[in-house]
């Protein structure tokens, strides 16, 4: 079956527009603030829909090549946080700094892009 | 129990621990939070009309039945009015204490405090072009109220926790491992500071969240500090540390809290008397504050998934930002 339209980031797009132009103007004090924080999460959501897909192709790949077996992504990334934990992997180890350093940056790209410029 | 009889209730104990008539002007709700509820309101003393905040203690805030109780520091209403006036009483600018509440006052745990007026807002005290001197002047301030904090006499407030370097971490640990949750940048992060946390410190009062937003600022500069509710006796470079996190930097460039330099910060604690101030120590503090506040975003981003809140939710997006920053202070990148 086709995608229905308008695509869901395009859905997105016109909610967040209607309540950032239209709404937010008209709003003061708490339900003001709440709505900009909506806008905030949808954009998110946009960036989640735009990005994570690639991301987490590479990031199955870094994981797979540190731990040395494949697996479904999260799960890996869960043995990964429970081998540092329990000692099995140095913290030092270029490969764990550069895959940490990556997997935080795509993170912020999603959640707060202006912070990796900061 | 209604507001008629909140503010009759409210009335009675004014004028049983502060004066009579003690009636009640202007009561106003100002923050709901999960610890603590804040009000504030006016009322006849003798005969003037005095401001007051009240601050009120909610059940959740020291039940017995959260399963992480007791792990990480957390007052209860007394104890955080104790230590205000075991602080005062050391020339800090925290709030002025006026009455404990009692029991029987039937109106659960908590305290009345003089109200300050000025700005607590911290894009507000970074932005506001009238709070242009003030900024200039509340690195020296923070200096010297952290050496008198830092002062403060350990045996005035028995009730704190003590907790080495060492322990704090394992706190965090206990947090981690309850919450079930498992991250590869917060695992490095408390590693790293298992392996790097200082052996050799002081011991003394730490505020443990002195920062702007916890503040009360007037043009002047700092006017009250605030929010001593995680106090706890430790590290005193964990404050210095803390303060510099840029988290709470607010958007600002500086380096402390968005307004001042480490060098200025330094110098005025030391000038003081609050000893000499290893910046690799402090920096320390500021490393691990983030893994701190990223595991803080994480707590309320799974409790906004509880609640479905817009706002805790938002939070719970923000755990990156500060384990992105410790994660380039460890590596030399700031």
């Amino acid at each position: 079956m086709p995608q229905s339209i308008p695509k869901t980031t395009v859905l997105l797009e016109a909610a967040m527009k209607y309540l950032e132009s239209e709404l937010m103007p008209t709003l003061t004090g708490y339900h003001r603030f709440q709505t900009r924080v909506t806008v905030n999460v949808l954009n998110t959501v946009r960036r989640e829909l735009e990005l994570r897909g690639a991301q987490a192709e590479a990031e199955h790949r870094r994981l797979v090549a540190i731990l040395g077996h494949d697996g479904d992504v999260e799960a890996l990334s869960r043995e990964l946080a429970d081998k540092i934990r329990a000692g099995a992997i140095s913290i030092d180890d270029p490969a764990l700094r550069a895959h940490v350093r990556q997997s935080l940056a795509d993170a912020l790209a999603i959640n707060n892009p202006k912070w990796l410029t900061r | 129990m209604g507001n008629e009889d909140f503010s009759a209730r409210l009335q009675t104990a004014v004028a049983r621990h502060i004066g009579a008539p003690g009636t009640i002007h202007d009561l106003q709700r100002l923050t709901g939070g999960a610890n603590k509820t804040t009000w504030s309101f006016d009322a006849d003393v003798a005969a003037t009309r005095q401001q007051f905040i009240l601050q009120l203690a909610s059940a959740r805030a020291n039940d017995e039945n959260n399963p992480l109780a007791g792990v990480s520091p957390h007052l209860t209403a007394d104890e955080d009015a104790r230590l205000m006036i075991a602080a005062v009483k050391a020339g800090v600018p925290a709030p002025r204490v006026r009455a404990i509440l009692k029991p029987d006052d039937g109106l659960g745990g908590g305290y009345v405090t003089e109200r300050v007026a000025g700005e607590t807002l911290a894009t507000k005290i970074l932005r506001d072009d009238r709070l242009a001197a003030a900024r200039a002047a509340m690195t020296k301030q923070a200096g010297k109220i952290l050496a008198d904090i830092h002062r403060i006499p350990l045996n005035e407030v028995p009730f704190l926790m003590k907790l080495t370097p060492a322990q704090h971490i394992a706190a965090q640990r206990r947090i981690i491992e309850f919450l079930d949750f498992h991250s590869p940048a917060i695992e490095l992060g408390l590693k790293w500071a298992e392996q790097h946390a200082p052996k050799e410190t002081r011991h003394t009062v730490v505020h443990g969240d002195f920062r702007a937003g916890n503040f009360i600022v007037g043009e002047e500069g700092i006017r009250l500090v605030l929010d001593w509710e995680i106090a706890q006796s430790g590290d005193p470079m964990q404050d210095l540390g803390w303060v510099c996190v840029k988290t709470w930097r607010f958007g600002g460039r500086k380096p402390v809290g968005g307004f001042g330099s480490r060098d200025e910060l330094f110098e005025a604690y030391e000038k003081a008397g609050g000893h000499s101030v290893d910046p690799a120590h402090v920096r320390f503090w500021e490393a691990y504050g983030g893994v701190r506040w990223g595991i803080g975003c994480l707590s309320m981003g799974l409790r906004g998934m509880e609640e479905v809140g817009i706002e805790r939710c938002a939070i719970g997006r923000r755990i990156e930002e500060p384990l992105w920053d410790y994660l380039n202070l460890i590596e030399g990148r700031d």
